[in-house]
């Protein structure tokens, strides 16, 4: 493993984000909480200088959340609360000194709870402290060290931050990933990539408009990576047939990467911030279902595309008139791939009709799992082949968040701002525009673990005010992190289409920036007027 | 950059050499060509080269040599762990038969030029040739995409899934 100079620093800063919570203590944030922000604080800049692997990063924050924060790992594996009976001296409360921290004193009710209560305090010369408050009563249970890891922190059982490897949205990407990795193999999305862009006839502006809507339909299934590297082996002949100066070229090959970009928006199986959103609105008990999301992202979706498509062709106008495709390749009609079809069209179905027959999107993910390889359509070859690694990266980014709610490390970040004085359009708009820019430089996924509990924070504190909708501005989050397409490096599909060098990065950034900008004005839009009524 | 994937060419006219090279100017931002007039250089320069780390992608090889020859050479490379997987190329106009026939069965010759070749000729078998040995030896292809064989290397990536969105 060799490390660039900007590696190295994410690795020391990292490890000093680890270690720094646990030097420092900071008032108002329980023992667990500073554990927590340690690991939070180590995955954030790991995630943003990768010194390793981003899915390397989740791997760690699962691990170090069992070893620090779980029932079963040594911090917490043997802590009892320290506890006394309050007893009256000369007629006063007593207690020692470390009982008291804050102007607290806490006590344990009969169903286990820790309860603090706000109490005056005066010291005694024998080191105790006097206090005095209404709550108190003679025989309680109090917990005689304030300062204690368990005081303000039940720990999870282990199995919790395990669980996220299997939770009902990494199921249900799972279900997606097999159904892709069965059409690479059936060679199921190039052939209806062909049939697809039949009606398009020869018209440069409107191949452009075919291959983006293709593009966009298989990604919302697939991984926006896969698409493009598929739709690159049918637009770089085509490209090569472009005359030398023709801006045609750069158009087609720009159209590619941001189609794929945007149409991940439109499943929730189409790119992995989708499934943190889901995921985390999950854990606060806001199930949203596959039609809804794509009630949310698919207007979205198709106007983005046609702002994309627009953008290029006014910034790349075609001198060229027509364009000849080659669009003959015939179906697969084997057995295992007419299953791999009826399975395909059956699970989609059954997704996007949830609100009729009630059963759970990521339930039915399992059906193409289970009948496909039943059928020997794929086998252990394909399974060993699946991108697991983007399923730990998400389950990661579930686990931290479960850490930042539980420890109170979240809504303890938050509270330092005076979240009252924005209005809520504003609190949408400071979210949309950091998701947007932030993701043009950091992984998406990443961008929309790092926001998400602050989202989620702000609305279990209920300081963001009534107007706030935690599933509103969760999902701006994860369509913004989708919108940012700016540079090489904002996402996989952008880096292909750069590596070919029929575009150059100002070209990219040029077109990026404006779909960047109108993306964001539009996300607006959904959030304020269209969303709500859903 | 030690790691880089070399191509190195064994041409013991100097005109010749000259025109191989210049036709091969193109690969040389990511490809860097080494050249040699015998076997017993090539070798000097291929430990030369996996000393530092580096890689042998493609040996362009002219068939008759001062002392030990072409096809031998190539016989010889593809025994070694280190040179197998190197794209082996026979450019000449005098290998007989049986060296020939020794070439493709022992050396697993890849591909035949015949001299005199066209500069196009030429790039398309090195285009070829080299996005083989990137398919088979790398992980990423992205560095390649442009030099090489867009369209397979996309393909491949493809067919692979080796690119995971993030």
């Amino acid at each position: 493993m060799r490390l660039t100079k900007v590696q190295w620093i994410g690795l020391v800063l990292g490890c000093m984000g680890f270690i720094l919570p646990l030097i420092f203590t900071f008032s108002g944030l329980s023992f667990a909480g500073h554990m927590a922000l340690g690991i939070f604080l180590m995955a954030a800049v790991f995630w943003m200088f990768e010194p390793i692997p981003i899915y390397s990063t989740s791997m760690l924050i699962i691990l170090l959340e069992v070893l620090l924060l779980s029932m079963q790992g040594p911090v917490f594996m043997d802590a009892t609360l320290p506890v006394e009976t309050l007893n009256k001296t000369n007629g006063q409360y007593e207690v020692l000194s470390q009982a008291v921290s804050d102007q607290q004193l806490y006590s344990v009710s009969s169903d286990g709870d820790v309860v603090p209560h706000k109490i005056d305090v005066r010291s005694m010369p024998n080191g105790k402290l006097q206090v005095q408050s209404p709550d108190l009563n003679e025989g309680m249970t109090i917990i005689s060290n304030a300062d204690h890891r368990l005081v303000n922190y039940k720990p999870n059982n282990y199995s919790d931050y395990l669980a996220t490897l299997a939770s009902p949205i990494i199921i249900l990407f799972l279900g997606g990933f097999v159904l892709a990795e069965a059409s690479v193999k059936y060679n199921l999305d190039r052939n209806l990539t062909r049939l697809l862009l039949r009606p398009f006839g020869s018209k440069p502006k409107f191949i452009v408009l075919g291959l983006m809507l293709v593009t966009a339909v298989l990604s919302a299934f697939m991984s926006n990576t896969a698409t493009t590297a598929m739709m690159m082996t049918v637009i770089l002949p085509i490209i090569a047939r472009i005359e030398t100066g023709d801006a045609l070229k750069i158009g087609v090959a720009l159209s590619i990467p941001f189609a794929a970009n945007i149409g991940g928006i439109a499943t929730p199986i189409g790119t992995p911030p989708n499934a943190v959103v889901i995921g985390a609105l999950s854990q606060q008990g806001l199930n949203i279902t596959f039609g809804q999301w794509m009630l949310y992202a698919v207007p979205i979706v198709v106007v983005m595309l046609a702002v994309a498509w627009g953008a290029l062709m006014i910034i790349y106008p075609a001198k060229t008139k027509h364009l000849k495709l080659d669009l003959s390749g015939r179906f697969d009609l084997s057995v295992s791939a007419k299953i791999l079809y009826f399975v395909f069209g059956f699970t989609v179905l059954a997704w996007v009709t949830e609100s009729i027959h009630g059963i759970n999107s990521s339930i039915i993910a399992l059906v193409p799992v289970a009948v496909l390889t039943f059928f020997g359509v794929i086998d252990k070859e394909e399974i060993r082949n699946l991108p697991w690694e983007v399923l730990w990266l998400v389950a990661g980014g579930l686990a931290l968040g479960i850490a930042l709610d539980r420890t109170g490390l979240a809504q303890w970040m938050i509270s330092s701002i005076d979240w009252q004085s924005l209005s809520n359009i504003w609190l949408l708009l400071v979210f949309a525009a950091v998701a947007v820019s932030m993701s043009n430089f950091l992984s998406n996924t990443v961008t929309a673990t790092l926001l998400i509990p602050l989202a989620i924070s702000l609305s279990t504190s209920g300081v963001a005010g009534s107007d706030f909708s935690l599933l509103i501005t969760s999902v701006l989050i994860g369509v913004g992190a989708s919108l940012a397409m700016v540079l090489p490096i904002s996402t996989p599909p952008n880096a292909i289409a750069i590596s070919t060098g029929m575009v150059e990065t100002k070209d990219m950034a040029k077109a990026g920036v404006l779909i960047g900008i109108v993306g964001l004005v539009m996300v607006m839009i959904y959030a304020i007027f269209v969303w709500p009524l859903i | 950059m030690s790691e880089q994937i070399h191509i190195l060419v064994i041409e013991d006219e100097p005109e010749v050499l000259d025109a191989l090279v210049r036709d091969l100017e193109d690969f040389e931002e990511l490809f860097p060509v080494e050249m040699v007039a015998t076997a017993e250089e090539a070798r000097t320069v291929i430990d030369d080269i996996l000393d530092t780390g580096g890689r042998i992608g493609l040996i362009l090889c002219d068939h008759i040599l001062p002392g030990e020859n072409g096809v031998e050479l190539l016989v010889d490379l593809q025994e070694k762990p280190e040179t197998k997987s190197t794209r082996k190329v026979l450019v000449t106009g005098q290998a007989g038969l049986d060296d020939t026939v020794k070439a493709v069965n022992e050396a697993d010759l890849n591909h035949f030029i015949e001299k005199p070749w066209t500069e196009e000729h030429l790039h398309k078998v090195v285009v070829n040739q080299l996005t083989s040995y990137v398919i088979e030896n790398e992980k990423s292809f992205l560095p390649y995409m442009q030099l090489l064989d867009s369209t397979r290397l996309s393909e491949e990536m493809h067919k692979r899934g080796n690119i995971s969105d993030y």
